[in-house]
């Protein structure tokens, strides 16, 4: 039994080999593409517009709502990031009830690669945001003792993220796969719809965590924390 | 459980192209469509709420003119009133005293006509009673009363003051008689003794008869004349009798 996608290979040249974790990444991504550009070239600024715009409009809007609740920001710079990941995962798992799909997300290939993504972008943001010094900082903090905890912190959490994602999408095609040969027909069909929730519920998991790591390397984030603390009412 | 290096880099560079390509494709389109709706929405609530502004100014500017217009159309209803209540009262005076022109036109014509209608009656009375009067007094009229008439005009001559018998007899014309009636001789004979005796002595009497005299006697000579006869009284009687009916009209009038 195959349970990583990254185990089959279609063509090998060298070294490279383009298995089916990259080849499904292809089918999501140029369906998303598609999609956005069948949707986006016929956009109307009007109150009438078609379902599917109305549709893209309602994610967009949804993910930018998110974004701007978690961040306490405009969500103007985090949402081609934030709002891709969620996107990706999340179309990559729906797809898991097409006969012969297998989502890239159950590769741990395809997991590592976007939370390295998320683990660069943090500090990009953050020294994009208050410069490399004052981003530095944050490691040294409260004392110098900190510092290998902190940087500790900042891999594990890279790896949690892409081993939960991992797991989760990989055990629920595992799952299938194993009570399709134990108990066919019914039940499969249950933990596929399971697994279609799971997976939504994943890429927003995955999404969120990433904003919030981003948020919390903002200093924006911070003084408005710190100041909506100070607004609190102390309790008696 | 196993990590392909070159597949993840291939992922992560596969990661990267989508997120420029959603944002190409997704996002900025996306967004910028739901701006241009949002201000296109603004700019109709504003221009929505412009025009209601304006509607508002309408018709406040509207109820303005229409009270404007309604006062004036009062103004110019209480001055049309007024003005005609003045043409009324104008007009009332003028038919009033156009009235009462008219009025005392009619009545100063009613009184001329009274007037006359009373003249012509005074002057028909006094006439049918003169008429009537003569009448009676000619069919009285005999040698009795002859007599009497010669016998007072006698007594006239007697009693003639100086300068009228003077007047009278400075003169050499013939003392002419006339009577209404024929005087028998005897009668003539003591009217010449009493002409001799009184007026002048010897002169001729000449004798005819004038029916106007009605009843009496009259002496002209020289211009003079000297009468007693019922002509003169019926004459006054006339007079009496106009001055009668005068004098009732302006007791009327009054």
């Amino acid at each position: 039994m195959t349970i990583s996608p990254d185990g089959i290979v279609f063509w090998q040249l060298g070294g490279f080999s383009l298995n089916a974790t990259i080849v499904f990444t292809w089918l999501v991504m140029a369906l998303l593409t598609l999609i956005s550009w069948l949707v986006t070239r016929r956009l109307s600024t009007t109150t009438a517009m078609s379902r599917w715009q109305n549709l893209l409009e309602v994610l967009v809007s949804g993910i930018r709502d998110q974004i701007r609740e978690v961040s306490r920001q405009e969500p103007g710079r985090f949402l081609p990031f934030v709002g891709t990941l969620f996107l990706f995962i999340a179309m990559a798992n729906l797809l898991n009830v097409v006969p012969g799909y297998m989502a890239p997300t159950g590769s741990l290939s395809t997991t590592t690669a976007l939370a390295i993504c998320v683990f660069v972008a943090v500090p990009l943001y953050g020294v994009a945001d208050e410069g490399p010094l004052n981003y530095l900082q944050h490691y040294i903090k409260p004392t110098w003792f900190m510092l290998p905890f902190n940087v500790i912190g900042e891999i594990s959490r890279t790896i949690a993220l892409a081993v939960r994602l991992y797991g989760n999408i990989m055990s629920g095609t595992v799952i299938v796969a194993i009570l399709l040969s134990l108990t066919p027909y019914f039940f499969p069909v249950v933990m596929q719809m399971l697994g279609l929730l799971t997976g939504i519920i994943q890429a927003y998991i995955f999404a969120i965590l990433a904003m919030v790591y981003i948020a919390s390397a903002t200093s924006t984030h911070r003084h408005t924390e710190q100041s909506s603390n100070a607004q609190e009412p102390t309790p008696d | 459980m196993e990590i392909d290096w070159i597949t993840v880099s291939a992922q992560i560079v596969n990661f990267l192209i989508l997120v420029w390509l959603l944002k190409r494709f997704l996002y900025q389109p996306v967004i910028r469509a739901m701006d241009r709706r949002e201000q296109r929405i603004a700019g109709r609530l504003n221009e929505a709420q412009a025009r209601e502004q304006q509607a508002a100014e309408n018709a406040r500017r509207y109820q303005e003119k229409r009270d404007e217009l309604e006062r004036a159309r009062e103004q110019i209803l209480a001055t049309a009133g007024a003005e005609a209540e003045q043409q009324k009262k104008r007009m009332l005076e003028v038919a009033r005293v156009e009235t009462a022109e008219t009025r005392a036109n009619w009545q100063r014509q009613a009184n001329q006509e009274k007037e006359e209608f009373l003249g012509n009656l005074r002057h028909r009375a006094a006439e049918a009673i003169q008429a009537i009067s003569r009448k009676a007094l000619s069919e009285l009229a005999d040698s009795d009363l002859d007599r009497q008439v010669v016998h007072r005009f006698i007594e006239r001559l007697k009693s003639l003051d100086s300068d009228t018998r003077e007047l009278l007899a400075d003169t050499t014309e013939p003392v002419r008689i006339a009577s209404a009636f024929e005087l028998d001789p005897t009668v003539r004979g003591r009217l010449t003794r009493a002409i001799h005796e009184h007026l002048a002595d010897g002169v001729a009497v000449e004798y005819n008869q004038s029916p106007e005299l009605l009843c009496g006697i009259e002496l002209t000579r020289g211009g003079r004349r000297l009468s007693w006869n019922l002509a003169d009284y019926m004459e006054g009687l006339a007079a009496a009798v106009e001055d009668a009916f005068g004098s009732t009209q302006a007791a009327a009038a009054e």
